[in-house]
């Protein structure tokens, strides 16, 4: 049986008091772009250290291609990663890292490095202190995604990039798939794991809610939509994609909205609309929205 | 809008800003500046009690003042001045080597808090506040020199305690505290003018150096004796707490505090935040050397610093090796003198090689500082994030932690090998007998105590990593306290045997004593081992 390429079975970990993770069982097949979605605070970068063999679990096993995650003399010749928060030397430059990191590294794709270089727009001559958060995660990501390792696992590693450099991440994710890596993606944008994962894991407060095929998240993203009017109130009790319709005054209700708007836009049309608010909801309130505030 | 959102906005605090300011430049300093006010009390006022003692091992005061002539000794504890007096006799044993502790203290402290904290990135949050850079560097400098006179009363204070006079334990209170604050302020200014923490203490450090070195030549050669007055040591002595006290050297190095600590808070007010006066340029091409492994990587870290030490060590030891003449003109002045160096402790100091030994054994404190800052500098770098990236390659802990202390190791061997080529090349030069072979075997002979600090600084990093720099340099800077403070006390022999200096033999004046080096080495391993278990256990703090 060909291993998974992520598995972890019952993953705790406690610092002091706070139980960091709880019971985690994950697995991602290999060749899967895997989100693994959360808000701050909910385990995620603690999942990783885990995974990267940095920290200890308190119990339980994680393993990378079938290999305890703890000997990272061997599952780290297979895997490249990006921290949440890079830090580099100060004195080495851009240049001197990537080249220390691919020496010390699992191989790297030079001509891919140089190539990378270019798509990030980065200046390889400053000395690391004189890079901002974002190009710091640049010259991580380059390095990362130059070693064409079997599995890339990023931190939530677009949280200090400008929306073009976010661009040239997808791009790099995409090949990085049709290459046939796995990635591991944490994350708290739910747009960013909707655009290039497969499957997404959500947890909070150190325990997994739910993985889904990214497909299905999709019913994850509603709109909550704010309507007043003046003639008779619409009936949308036909309008499968309108749910939680909520009667707020005698001339005004909120309902959320699922999918297409067509048939609930149709049915609101008939009662004489005066105004009409739509908004986003935060991942935030998805999350309570959806797991009603407490975890499964 | 409700009544209630209608009263939503920032809320007046009422506490002054600088008192936050205040409180966290204390937060960070109040532990160092405990200990070091501490030593500053327990070391004054034991030597005060030990003048009884010496004064009686002698056969008259006189005896130990021609003792302390001596120019060897001179350049180790500065000029004697007033030692029939217990007061005179504490400020000679103990003046120097305080003023160096608070002098290193400050300046370290002072780059720490001011630059370090800045270039971290901590000061933005700071600085987005209410509170203009200025007033927080003049708030964390006005910390350090609050520490710098609570040490200095300390001083009184022990001295007092103990019966000397009262008035001579004020100017040497006073004295201490200002050569303190003295570098305190410089390390405030270096911290303006370079923009990384580690050049604005080098360039402290070597100010610092230039001034004892400075004192040194000062007290060593009579001729150049006017050369007090440009070293804040030479100024602390030139008050002469318990012979006459003279206020002038003390009230010039005070202006003279003054002046650079005024210097450094507006110069703050006038350069980018991150940024120095001399900031490193903003890009160079690559140096590709020393990249290709782990343990080249390790190598190159450790380069830079080596040679600053190196020079800084090797400077010192070259002037030893100068001062070796006067030391032989007064051996022909004064036969009885080694008779007299026996009875005061100071066996062997009347021979050249006597003379080099005994400084040499003092070369294992700053080799064993040095081991335990570079793991400090490990704990550092993995506490700071930076070796987050190399610890995600195929690369296991033990092989980090055995390629730093192997290229510690190798930067100890250089280090005490130019502190002993230096001497030599000192002794050379004024025609002294030492010897090439003998200075090397003399400096070579302290490396077991540099790798016992080595072995305390991985047995640190594996269980304590927060305390690397501490209990890294216990063995060799706490065992000499140790010695010291046993010896001149009088403690029960068995605490002075605890330190590694009690096992050390007197190389090049003696042969080595070749089985405690052999223990100690062992003992260092057994440590390094054992720190390396809890390297490999803990959690990474990344
Ligand atoms: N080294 C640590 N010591 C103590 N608590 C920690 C440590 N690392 C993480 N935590 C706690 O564990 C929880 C999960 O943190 P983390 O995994 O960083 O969350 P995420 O990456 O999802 O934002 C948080 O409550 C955090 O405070
Ligand atoms: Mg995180």
């Amino acid at each position: 049986m060909v291993s998974n390429a992520v598995s972890t079975q019952s993953l705790s970990k406690r610092y002091g008091r706070v139980l960091a993770l709880d019971g985690l069982d994950l697995s991602v097949p290999r060749g899967e772009v895997f989100g693994f979605l959360g808000p701050n605070g909910a385990g995620k970068s603690t999942t990783i250290r885990l995974l990267l063999g940095l920290a200890r679990p308190t119990s339980g096993r994680a393993s990378v291609f079938g290999d305890d995650a703890r000997d990272v003399a061997l599952t780290h010749r297979r895997l490249a990663y990006v921290p949440a928060d890079v830090a580099l030397w100060s004195q080495l430059t851009g240049a001197e890292i990537l080249e220390l990191l691919a020496r010390t590294g699992p191989g790297t794709d030079r001509p891919y490095r140089d190539e990378l270089v270019r798509r990030f727009e980065l200046d390889l001559s400053k000395p690391g202190r004189a890079y901002s958060t974002g190009n710091r995660q640049k010259v991580a990501l380059v390095a990362a995604f130059a070693t064409r390792a079997p599995l890339l696992v990023l931190d939530e590693p677009t949280s200090g990039l400008d929306p073009l450099m976010e661009r040239a991440f997808r791009h790099a994710v995409h090949e990085a798939r049709d290459h046939g890596q796995t990635v591991f993606l944490s994350s708290h944008q739910l747009a960013e794991v909707e655009a290039v994962c497969d499957r997404v894991a959500i947890l909070r407060a150190g325990r997994l809610v739910d993985v889904a095929a990214v497909t299905e998240l999709r019913r994850l993203h509603r709109t909550e939509v704010t309507v007043s009017f003046a003639g008779t109130p619409p009936d949308l009790s036909r309008v499968p994609a309108a749910e939680a319709v909520e009667v707020t005054g005698p001339a005004s209700l909120r309902f959320t909205l699922t999918g297409p708007p067509g048939p609930a836009l149709e049915a609101l049309a008939a009662a004489d609309v005066t105004s009409l608010a739509v908004r986003e909801p935060s991942l935030e309130e998805i999350f309570l929205g959806y797991y009603g505030g407490t975890p499964q | 809008m409700t009544p209630a959102s209608a009263r939503v906005g920032p809320v007046p605090y009422d506490q002054a800003p600088w008192r936050a300011v205040t409180a966290l430049a204390w937060r960070q300093v109040r532990r160092g500046a405990l200990v070091v006010t501490a030593l500053t009390a327990a070391m004054s006022a034991t030597a005060v009690a030990a003048h009884r003692s010496a004064v009686q091992d002698l056969e008259d005061a006189a005896a130990l003042e021609a003792l302390a002539g001596n120019p060897a000794i001179r350049t180790l504890f500065g000029e004697p001045v007033s030692l029939d007096d217990p007061g005179g006799f504490a400020v000679w044993r103990t003046g120097t080597a305080l003023a160096v502790v608070l002098s290193v203290w400050g300046l370290l402290a002072a780059t720490r808090i001011i630059r370090g904290e800045e270039d971290a990135g901590r000061w933005e949050v700071l600085l987005a506040g209410r509170v203009p850079v200025t007033t927080v560097v003049a708030r964390h400098v006005t910390v350090l020199v609050a520490a710098q006179v609570l040490a200095g009363a300390a001083a009184f204070a022990g001295l007092a305690a103990m019966g000397a006079a009262a008035a001579g334990a004020a100017v040497h209170g006073a004295g201490l505290a200002l050569c303190g604050i003295f570098f305190t302020a410089v390390g405030a200014l270096t911290a303006q003018v370079f923009a990384t923490r580690s050049a604005a203490t080098g360039a402290a450090v070597a100010a610092f150096g230039a001034s004892m070195l400075a004192k040194m030549v000062a007290d060593g050669l009579p001729a150049l004796g006017w050369l007090h007055w440009l070293s804040p040591f030479g100024l602390t002595a030139l008050s002469r707490p318990y012979g006459g006290a003279s206020l002038w050297p003390l009230l010039l190095l005070a202006a003279a505090g003054l002046a650079v600590a005024v210097t450094a808070a507006a110069a703050s007010g006038r350069r980018d935040i991150r940024g120095g006066y001399l900031s490193p340029p903003s890009g160079r091409a690559p140096r590709l050397r020393l990249l290709g492994s782990v343990q080249a990587f390790a190598v190159r870290r450790t380069l830079r610093p080596l040679a600053a030490w190196s020079a800084g060590i090797g400077a010192y030891y070259l002037l030893i090796g100068v001062l070796t003449l006067s030391m032989t003109a007064f051996l022909t002045d004064n036969p009885r003198f080694a008779e007299l160096a026996a009875q005061a402790g100071f066996a062997g100091l009347g021979t050249v090689h006597g003379y080099t030994a005994t400084l040499f054994a003092l070369l294992a404190v700053p080799a064993g500082a040095f081991a335990a800052v570079r793991l400090a500098a490990l704990a550092a770098d993995e506490a700071d994030r930076r070796l987050t990236l190399l610890f995600a390659q195929p690369v296991t802990r033990t092989r980090v932690l055995v390629a730093e202390t192997a290229a510690v190791c190798g930067g100890l061997v250089v280090l005490v090998t130019v502190a002993g080529l230096a001497t030599w090349v000192g002794t050379e030069a004024v025609g002294a007998d030492l010897g090439l072979l003998a200075a090397l075997h003399g400096a070579w002979n302290v490396l077991p105590i540099a790798l016992l600090c080595l072995g305390a600084g991985a047995l640190a990093l594996g269980w304590a990593p927060r305390a690397v720099a501490f209990i890294g340099s216990l063995p060799a800077a706490g065992g000499f306290l140790l010695k010291v403070i046993a010896d001149s006390a009088g403690l029960p022999a068995w605490v002075a045997l605890l330190s590694p200096f009690a096992h050390l033999a007197a190389v090049p004046d003696a042969p080595a004593h070749g089985q405690a080096s052999l223990l100690m080495t062992a003992g260092a391993v057994l440590a390094a081992t054992a720190g390396l278990v809890g390297y490999r256990l803990r959690d990474l703090h990344l």
